[in-house]
């Protein structure tokens, strides 16, 4: 592979075959995924593939164990998520001008950087450029104007620490947009639930607040409550 | 997934295929509407998280990545597009290649985090904790000699035969995900069987 060391004299002869072996390991991966997934009894065979590598294959495919996240943390991220939606949702009711999510540029900021050390100097990681802003990009996609090498801001409790503060950022000047359209309880209601949801994920819930005493988050997010009128927090 | 061919650039860029994006109609809802952003998480939660517990090991970091990969998401989807630009090369992004660049990449970063802040390995913790069945999912992986050959490749050929069993991505999908030509993927897999091959001989060999 480009790039890379390799242990053996690389002729355009080995190159070739080996190519070729492993587009026959794919067709025959392919042929016996698709027998699973209709649910065949027998592996297909392939004359041309190395028995032992059909061995592997099939052992794990056989062998392969797939877990499910239990039902209450699918629960509890589906609130999570729809508390953000909803103040995703809220400013641009408001008539503000609204980044697609304002937590999110804090987050990839931390998530940032090559996503492995020892694959900075990857060519094919390196080209991995084209989608701006697509935080599946390694490289600071958050920050265009910081250099990839650079320290990350330093985030207290953690990037979903931040990105709830942004959310209940985002709420609490979505909030102040709205100020004057008393007649709005739809953006008040919706600003609600995103601090319910918000607080409550950040107090009971958060996996990053486990064994830490007091969550500084959950402060945050009260000062933020305790700031609104009566009739909405 | 299912393919066009795309006609050639007015540029007169190469022929590439583009992979039809099954989400798109789920895409452009969430996009329209972020509250409907639900279905698509629901959809693929459990591949993300199987993802995060292949590569981890550990039932709370794995919940920790999909957290933050469908946070991440949802925060980006409205920048989401179904096709990369011509310059962007041969991974066009799909919501679903998308979505694994992203679970990949916050895997990367946790596991950065565990190298600046080490704790006790999951042994240990299921010991401590006497935990159940994810446990014993995970004493039954262990088991299996195939896996555990597996979790013993470097980090390209494991994720590329984690993607290519578990979660059953084409090799185009794969490419997309790990951001490598097609071809490089295929001789990662070919590798990866290599090795978990002779793995498996030497264990016969040594009972």
């Amino acid at each position: 592979v480009e790039g890379r060391p390799v242990s053996w004299p690389v002729t355009p002869g080995t190159l070739e075959t080996l190519e070729v072996e492993a587009l026959v390991v794919d067709r025959y991966l392919d042929s016996l995924l698709a027998a699973a997934e209709r649910r065949a009894a027998d592996a297909p065979a392939d004359a041309a593939l190395d028995p032992a590598l059909r061995a592997a294959a099939l052992r794990l495919r056989d062998e392969v164990v797939r877990v499910h996240p239990s039902f209450r943390f699918e629960e509890r991220l589906a609130r999570r998520l729809a508390a953000a939606a909803a103040a995703m949702r809220l400013a641009p009711a408001a008539g503000g001008e609204v980044a697609p999510l304002p937590l999110m540029p804090e987050l990839a900021a931390f998530e940032g950087g090559p996503a492995d050390a020892a694959d900075a100097g990857d060519p094919a990681r390196l080209a991995d450029t084209g989608n701006p802003g697509d935080p599946g990009r390694p490289v600071n996609p958050g920050d265009p104007g910081r250099p990839p090498g650079a320290p990350h801001p330093l985030l207290v409790g953690g990037a979903v620490t931040s990105a709830l503060l942004s959310i209940a950022g985002a709420a609490f000047v979505a909030w102040r947009l709205t100020r004057g359209a008393t007649d709005s309880p739809l953006a008040r209601s919706a600003l609600d639930d995103a601090l319910d949801g918000a607080l409550a994920g950040a107090v009971a819930d958060d996996p990053f607040a486990r064994g830490v005493p007091e969550d500084p988050l959950a402060r945050v997010l009260r000062t933020v409550r305790a700031a609104l009128p009566r009739g909405l927090a | 997934v299912f393919g066009r061919k795309r006609a050639e650039q007015a540029t007169g860029a190469i022929r590439r295929v583009v992979p039809l994006d099954p989400d798109r109609s789920l895409v452009r809802a969430a996009q329209a509407d972020p509250a409907r952003f639900d279905a698509l998480y629901r959809k693929y939660l459990a591949q993300v998280y199987n993802l995060a517990h292949h590569e981890l090991r550990n039932h709370h970091e794995a919940e920790d990545v999909t957290e933050r990969t469908f946070l991440l998401a949802l925060g980006a989807l409205p920048r989401f597009r179904e096709e990369a630009p011509p310059e962007a090369g041969p991974e066009a992004s799909t919501f679903r290649v998308w979505l694994f660049r992203i679970a990949r990449n916050v895997v990367a970063n946790h596991r950065r985090t565990i190298r600046r802040r080490p704790v006790a390995p999951l042994e240990m913790a299921a010991a401590a904790t006497g935990e159940d069945v994810e446990a014993g999912a995970v004493a039954r992986a262990q088991a299996s000699a195939a896996w555990a050959a597996v979790a013993r490749l470097p980090e390209d050929r494991r994720q590329a035969v984690t993607l290519r069993f578990v979660e059953e991505m084409t090799t185009a999908e794969i490419a997309g995900v790990l951001g490598r030509s097609e071809g490089a993927v295929r001789v990662l897999l070919h590798r990866a069987l290599r090795a978990v091959a002779r793995d498996l001989e030497a264990w016969r060999g040594g009972r």
